[in-house]
């Protein structure tokens, strides 16, 4: 992975090995090409599988719990007879549209909030402070949940509910950034050329906070897929029919002395999801910063 | 003394606002505490007229919160919509089992997490290090509910060794607190261990070294006092992220505290109970927070000396 991603960069150090060439493209950037494309395609089947219904609705209540490899059904079936290889190809969906719906918020509204903060005067600072702290007096956990009291349980609930608590500690991080961008050169010079402060938020803040904004929007996606599943597995995320990686662990519980297998398809699932999101984060962190690679 | 006073001047006025937010959560949930109790298709509306009178509904919503906050104040939070039970008797039933799971959890996180990543700070690169660093990287991708899921599997189901649900006897403690502490611990091991590491890296470790301070004096003295400033902010941080975890893990294993009394709450409708444990939890995390930066000023002369983000 860390091949891939510092091929992407033109000006990467590459190894020896990488350096070969095939076709005139060295192989880094053939291996980062095939990641991407093969990364695009599982995304677009993911985000895909929630809108082909009939394919994990379909119930049939002869072949319940079965185990993986049995004829037609490859991952097996839950308690209704329903193919756990769509159910979960759609939980993942799921969560992929969940996660990536909470990142964009929570780091719309973070950066926003964070650069108000940091260069619109000790007012804006310390309100947007005051703001944050209300936001971290309660667990994240808690917020969520309160706000699937208020809307009623459901994805969008979910979304709102997990943006709205994960924007603090990013904005905290943004604010401290900007604290440094707004002593540089190009920000007095261009006070002195009469920009007013938000057009100076945006043209130099917000190109200057992409890389830390990109680490924690991976982040933040995989702290949402988590989340989600937490809320769905307390019956306050996604509502039957619908697939949800937490909802699967929630009836899994209910018959683990007779089987284990759905518990453990959505739970190696899922952590393997955050694995990888996880160090995919690891990775681009290392790259925007490479003084905290070297440090390991 | 007078950085003491404003930081808890500052955690009044946090709570004030939380406050605010709870009774809005209060009034703006859906059915109102009078549909819930009375169906508006079937009463007639004089009736209802009444009924909001008898609540203080039909009073400006400043008067109202006014009214909220003075029963807070006295330890009256209202009566659960449910069972018309004071909800101060609710929570006070429940706060007994979430006070001694957290703590449990807290104490096994930082007991064990503090230890463990100092050894392996020390010996860096030994099997012990290597071993931490594999296990608290796999226990935090883990999501503690899958984790609850696997451990209730093998330990509860299939060898039976301990219970896994209810509150009945101490040994039902077990299981709940592994669950709860398992990635504070994972937090705090990694935190320390990075700690230790930097100090043990700094020019005055080199410093003393050269002046020929015994290795034990190093480490011991200055070393891991120098490395205890940001496991200490850690673990104010820390009650957050385990009272938030607590709602998840009561929940699987049934274990009757504030968490799995909110999360019913919540699924009940049952907004006077939501409401008031909502305020309580966000008055622990902000007293938490309060008590863990006066206490990062006791242990850490340097950040005295430095600028206050507020205050």
């Amino acid at each position: 992975m860390a091949t891939n991603l510092a091929s992407m960069a033109v000006e990467a150090p590459a190894s020896r090995r990488a350096r070969r060439r095939i076709g005139g493209v060295t192989i880094s950037a053939w291996v980062g090409v095939v990641t991407l494309a093969v990364a695009a395609i599982a995304g677009l089947i993911v985000l895909l599988v929630p809108s082909l219904r009939h394919l994990w609705t379909a119930q049939d209540l002869r072949s319940t719990f079965l185990g993986p490899l049995s004829p037609g059904h490859p991952l097996g079936t839950d308690n209704l007879g329903r193919d756990l290889l769509w159910r979960t190809l759609a939980g993942l969906g799921v969560s992929a549209g969940v996660g990536v719906g909470v990142a964009l918020l929570a780091v719309s509204l973070g950066l926003m909030v964070g650069i108000i903060g940091g260069f619109f005067g000790r007012a804006a600072d310390v309100a947007t402070n005051v703001v944050i702290d209300v936001t971290w007096a309660f667990p994240a956990i808690l917020l969520a949940v309160l706000f699937a009291g208020w809307l009623g349980p459901g994805l969008l609930t979910v979304v709102l509910a997990l943006a709205l608590t994960e924007w603090a500690g990013f904005s905290r991080i943004i604010r401290g950034e900007v604290l440094s961008l707004r002593e540089r050169d190009y920000v007095s010079a261009a006070r002195v050329l009469g920009r007013g402060r938000v057009a100076i938020s945006l043209r130099h803040f917000v190109p200057n906070l992409m890389p830390v904004t990109m680490v924690l929007a991976v982040y933040f996606v995989a702290v949402a897929i988590v989340a989600e599943a937490g809320l769905s597995f307390l019956g306050l995320g996604a509502q039957p029919p619908m697939p949800s990686l937490g909802s699967a662990l929630a009836q899994g519980r209910d018959y683990l002395t007779r089987t284990w297998w759905p518990v453990i398809l959505a739970g190696g699932v899922l952590t393997l999801t955050v694995l990888l999101l996880n160090s995919v984060s690891d990775q681009l962190r290392e790259h925007f910063d490479p003084r905290i690679g070297r440090r390991r | 003394m007078a950085y003491a006073l404003k930081r808890i001047g500052y955690a009044v006025l946090i709570m004030f606002l939380a406050s605010l937010v709870t009774f809005a959560a209060l009034r703006i949930a859906p059915g109102s505490a009078v549909t819930a109790i009375l169906d508006p298709a079937r009463t007639p509306p004089d009736v209802i007229e009444r009924y909001k009178e008898e609540l203080g509904l039909n009073l400006p919503i400043w008067q109202q919160y006014l009214h909220y906050m003075s029963g807070v104040l006295r330890g009256d939070f209202g009566t659960s919509l449910f069972d018309r039970r004071p909800v101060i008797d609710l929570i006070a039933e429940a706060a007994m089992y979430t006070v001694v799971l957290a703590l449990a959890a807290f104490v096994l996180a930082f007991g064990l997490g503090v230890p463990a990543g100092v050894l392996s700070a020390l010996h860096r690169g030994s099997w012990f290090d290597r071993i931490v660093r594999w296990f608290t990287s796999a226990l935090m991708s883990i999501p503690n509910f899958v984790l609850a899921l696997l451990l209730v599997a093998i330990l509860g189901v299939k060898w039976k060794l301990l219970p896994v649900s209810g509150a009945s006897a101490p040994i039902n403690l077990v299981l709940p607190a592994i669950v709860l502490a398992a990635d504070p611990w994972s937090l705090t091991t990694r935190v320390t261990r990075t700690a230790v590491v930097e100090q043990l890296g700094a020019d005055f470790t080199r410093t003393l070294r050269a002046r020929g301070v015994s290795r034990q004096s190093i480490h011991w003295r200055h070393v891991l006092r120098n490395a205890l400033s940001p496991v200490v902010s850690l673990g104010s941080v820390q009650i957050r992220t385990l009272l938030g975890y607590t709602l998840i893990v009561e929940v699987i294993f049934r274990w009757p505290g504030l968490g799995s009394q909110l999360v019913q709450a919540i699924l009940k409708r049952d907004y006077p109970v939501a409401s008031a444990l909502a305020l309580l939890l966000a008055l622990v995390v902000v007293i938490a927070s309060t008590v863990g930066d006066l206490l990062l000023r006791a242990v850490d002369p340097r950040i005295r000396s430095s600028k206050e983000v507020v205050a």
